[in-house]
């Protein structure tokens, strides 16, 4: 199992959350919505794989760096 | 009614037929009647700001009040307003301590268990910056919006929407620019011209303009530049120190790249302030001299001119209406909505000034 961990570029809150852990995404499926500085920001998946975990809830406030997924790209 | 639908980064726009939403209590709907084509507008469009899609770019307008919902007392049906992307909720701690355009309520958006304000045929269509004005309508919260003068051209009040409040903003209200200082001003598009434009109304002393297209030169010239450098030579930093003898107080960059907000520190005299107003691409890194900050210099952000807009954009057209504040000039072209495209593309070779969409 190769686990990656998916993580906010910007400090902003979580708008809306797309995908649910066990969804299939392929590369640049949108995982969730950031909001900061009025901008939505859609943070996507780097690659294939399956959502292992959601890590944040909506209307979350997040930090640059924090981790907002994990996804494992094995399957 | 008709928008311009982005759906994938570095496609074209689409015309396509859109459904807008009733306002709920506190939403106002707008006809706009002038939309500026802004530059920050690309960097949407080319993906360096991921945004989601499909959505409807455009965030510089001014229109009529076509209907306000249950709970707007601020404005009514017929009155002219100019849009902001800077809604404000008016009671959290950025709003209360007078930093209005740093609110990030999510109050003046609709929620994610909301009805979309705009859609296609049930499929959501995200609002660009709470405003999205490359549309025959728009719905917006009361807080994205200020009353304005009846005889103020809508085309001109569209600019005040973002480029004027960005540029002048900048100068008036993140810098603080005092009469007599020494600046420079890095890219001369709408906002960079801006900048120039409130840095002569603030009576500074020496403003100079930057950028490699003449024609945008001799424009910063007709807004009150008092020195132009062209940076094709590549030396724009030592041309600066040398014609300020010593560097400026205060400097701003307008472009949105790594290399020229750090010349605008390194443009800086001691105890001057760099106001990077470009918006860099998510992801890239400033690099400073760490011994400069000995000598107090200073480099902060400004985003939409640290604005009060409601205070400031009447302002702004009076500034205008008096003769204070060059509008005018900022205006290359006057296109429809279906020209979109080619007014996008004009920006990306940055030959040019403003177009503006004319609804009619
Ligand atoms: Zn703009
Ligand atoms: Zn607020």
């Amino acid at each position: 199992m190769t686990l990656i961990t998916i993580e906010s570029e910007i400090t902003g809150n979580v708008w809306k959350i797309e995908a649910a852990a066990g969804t299939a995404t392929d590369e640049e499926d949108v995982i969730l919505i950031l909001e900061s500085m009025k901008m939505e920001i859609p943070v996507e998946s780097p690659e294939k794989g399956i959502i292992k975990e959601i890590l944040v809830n909506e209307g979350d406030q997040v930090q640059e760096g924090q981790g907002l997924a994990i996804l494992d790209t094995d399957s | 009614m008709k928008a311009a639908v982005l759906r994938e980064a570095n496609k074209p726009l689409e015309i396509e037929e859109v459904q807008i939403s009733k306002p709920g209590p506190r939403e106002v709907l707008v006809r706009p009647v002038a939309a500026g084509v802004c530059h920050s507008d690309l960097h949407f469009l080319d993906g360096s700001y991921p945004y989601p899609m499909p959505t409807i770019l455009g965030h510089e307008s001014a229109g009529v009040v076509e209907e306000v919902g249950s709970d707007v007392t601020y404005v009514k049906k017929g009155d002219h307003v100019i849009t902001c992307l800077s809604a404000f909720c008016g009671h959290c701690n950025k709003c209360l301590t007078g930093h209005l355009s740093l609110c990030a309520s999510p109050e003046v958006s609709r929620d994610a268990t909301e009805e979309s304000r705009l859609s296609i045929q049930g499929e959501t269509v995200h609002q660009f910056l709470n405003l999205s004005s490359f549309a025959e309508l728009m719905l917006i919260h009361e807080h994205a919006l200020v009353k304005v003068r009846e005889d103020m051209p809508m085309d001109r009040a569209a600019l005040i929407g973002c480029s004027t409040t960005t540029g002048v903003g900048a100068v008036f209200h993140t810098a603080g620019v005092e009469p007599g200082s020494k600046v420079a001003v890095i890219g001369c598009g709408g906002v960079g011209l801006a900048a120039i434009n409130g840095a002569a109304i603030a009576g500074a002393g020496q403003i100079i303009a930057v950028d490699r297209v003449d024609s945008k030169l001799e424009l910063a010239k007709a807004v009150g530049a008092t020195h132009t450098i062209n940076a094709s030579s590549g030396n724009a930093v030592g041309e600066v120190v040398e014609m300020t003898q010593g560097g400026c107080d205060y400097t701003f960059e307008a472009i949105g790249l790594k290399s020229t907000a750090e010349q605008a520190f390194q443009m800086l005299c001691s105890g001057g302030t760099a106001t990077i107003i470009g918006m860099i691409p998510v992801g890239t890194m400033v690099e400073l001299h760490g011994v400069d900050f000995l000598a107090e210099k200073k480099i902060q952000g400004s985003n939409m001119g640290s604005n009060r807009f409601r205070v400031d954009m009447p302002r702004f057209v009076d500034f205008y209406l008096s003769g204070k504040l060059h509008l005018d000039e900022m205006i290359s072209k006057h296109i429809k909505l279906a020209d979109i495209n080619l007014a996008l593309d004009a920006l990306k070779t940055g030959q040019e000034a403003r177009h503006v969409i004319m609804f009619n």
